[in-house]
């Protein structure tokens, strides 16, 4: 496995946020944790990128236990986060934005190669390289929340529900990239509220309830899941 | 007429520049750590009396004193960042509260060291450019003005085009986010701190010999920068340098015509104006948290 967190709990002023929560990673494909609000999802990926601390429990990845370290460690081990509400860097321009996810890396040509990259893959983004972030649509500032965390050169990408607020197009358009980036051999845990795109896109699906995993399985088969139709899917 | 004119605006333009380096230097230091550092003017005193102490009491020369002064107050900010705000990140009501406390340290020694006397410093430079008949321009204040440029320029470059800039301006809008890019926030609030607490130190070390310093310098310093920082929209950079620009002219010209008294009463009315017209500061973007 190439994350492994087991049975963490995090409390925040003292009321319990995740009770126990122990979920896996194999080394390619998508993972994702689907929940309603306030289940913990983010709450677990912070947890895993060092922004929040555990009271309990242990996460390793690539053999190494990284629950003890700061969130720029987590970073240089290979995990890359687009957090919740994307949080990009308002006044940088959008290549600043882009550039700062490089920012362990020392590779100066690499970085150029990746930096194109990124801009043959969101062609809108080129034009739009000299512009403050602030001044993009919401998509648009996902796809430089996405290739900011891709000029990590990331070996695990953790998604905090980048479909949020976007339009249908824009989520279909996202979810292809999300599956472009798997391809190309980067594992993804993502957290959705939709369900129906998360189970979709998925391998393995863990189930977030209260603090708690309620319910995993392969993707597909959560999918066919008496409760997760009625809770999640909506049918 | 014109002679007093333009010399006003010689006088104006050497004040300008060494403001904009307090300025901006608070400013930074703000944008980075979210503390107003109310020690500010007591980093500008401790360059000067760098200059005091190695210049004119142990004769090095006076660039390298300016050198060391710039050093020096950067180490002091290093000191601050380490001791008062690094403790007290989530605090910024105690950082402030610390910055008043250094303030008084750093007052005190200078009293023991020195003394509350002014320093009389012997400037490195008599010579002067006769910019056209009656208007001079001393080859110390050139100095400042050519220092302040070129330093406010090595800023402006570091923070557009290093990576250690995009990670300064990265922090100062969104901690947790620059820390998801692997940005350490204890090793670049140490840079912003060193180099806030440094461009004070410069422009301390660089007008000692302008000024005559005494341990209190620092008052009348921060109020002025408090006024600039405020015009200039808290956390902009560049409203910072404007608004040292204008507020030097002010001050400067309403000196010069009326007295130094009715110039800080007008200062602080231009405040008062900018807050009313636009709250944010001239720079100041809307609101953000
Ligand atoms: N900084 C915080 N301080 C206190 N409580 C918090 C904090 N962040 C989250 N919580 C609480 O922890 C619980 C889990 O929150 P979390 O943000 O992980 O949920 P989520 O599953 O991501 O929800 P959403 O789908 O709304 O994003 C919630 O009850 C929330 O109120
Ligand atoms: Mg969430």
């Amino acid at each position: 496995m190439l994350l492994e967190i087991r049975d963490i709990h995090v409390h925040y002023s003292g009321v319990a946020a995740l009770k126990g929560v122990s979920m896996q990673v194999p080394e390619d494909g998508i993972v994702t944790i689907i929940g309603a609000n306030g289940a913990g999802k983010s709450t677990t990926l912070r947890a895993v990128s060092g922004l929040t601390s555990i009271s309990s429990g242990e996460i390793w990845f690539a053999g190494e236990r990284i629950d003890t370290l700061t969130a720029d460690k987590v970073v240089a081990r290979g995990i890359a986060q687009v957090p919740e509400g994307r949080r990009i860097f308002p006044d940088l321009t959008v290549e600043e934005n882009l550039r700062t996810g490089a920012f362990l890396r020392s590779d100066k040509s690499d970085i150029e190669h990746d930096l194109e990259k990124i801009f043959n893959r969101f062609p809108r983004l080129r034009e739009r390289r000299r512009q403050w972030a602030k001044t993009l649509s919401g998509g648009e500032q996902q796809m430089v929340a996405i290739g900011r965390a891709l000029m990590a050169r990331p070996r695990l990408l953790l998604l905090d529900e980048p479909s949020m607020g976007l339009a249908p197009v824009v989520i279909q358009e996202i979810a292809r990239i999300i599956r472009e980036i798997v391809r190309e051999g980067v594992p993804v845990v993502l957290v959705e509220q939709n369900a129906e795109l998360a189970l979709g896109l998925a391998n393995y699906a863990y189930v977030l309830e209260t603090g708690s995993v309620s319910l995993d399985g392969a993707a597909d088969n959560l999918h066919e899941n008496e409760h997760v139709k009625r809770a999640y899917l909506g049918v | 007429m014109t002679e007093l004119l333009l010399q006003t605006v010689v006088n104006a333009v050497y004040a300008a520049s060494y403001m904009s380096l307090i300025a901006v230097g608070l400013v930074l230091i703000f944008g980075v750590m979210g503390v107003i550092n109310f020690a500010h003017g007591e980093l500008y005193m401790a360059g000067a009396y760098t200059v005091v102490a190695l210049y004119s009491q142990m004769n090095v020369p006076f660039l390298a004193a300016v050198a060391a002064g710039l050093i020096f107050v950067g180490a002091l900010g290093i000191l601050m960042e380490y001791a008062f705000f690094r403790p007290l990140r989530d605090n910024p009501l105690g950082g402030l509260i610390a910055s008043i406390g250094f303030l008084l340290i750093l007052q005190t020694t200078a009293v023991l060291g020195f003394g509350v006397r002014m320093a009389h410093i012997k400037p490195p430079t008599q010579a002067k450019i006769e910019l056209m008949e009656g208007v001079v321009l001393t080859h110390q204040r050139l100095f400042v003005i050519v220092a302040a440029i070129a330093l406010l320029s090595a800023l402006y470059v570091f923070l557009r085009k290093t990576k250690f800039g995009w990670a300064m301006r990265a922090c100062a809008q969104d901690k947790e986010a620059a820390a998801l890019q692997g940005i350490s926030l204890n090793q670049i609030t140490r840079i912003a701190m060193f180099i806030g607490a440094g461009l004070a130190g410069v422009a301390g070390a660089l007008t000692a010999p302008l000024v005559s310093p005494t341990p209190y310098m620092g008052h009348s310093v921060i109020v002025t920068a408090f006024i600039i920082i405020i015009v200039g929209g808290i956390g902009q950079l560049e409203g910072a340098v404007v608004a040292a620009i204008l507020y030097a002219f002010v001050h400067t010209f309403v000196t010069t015509f009326f007295d130094g008294v009715v110039a800080d009463i007008v200062g602080l009315v231009l405040m008062l104006v900018v807050l009313v017209i636009k709250p944010t500061g001239l720079f100041g973007a809307k609101e953000r948290a």
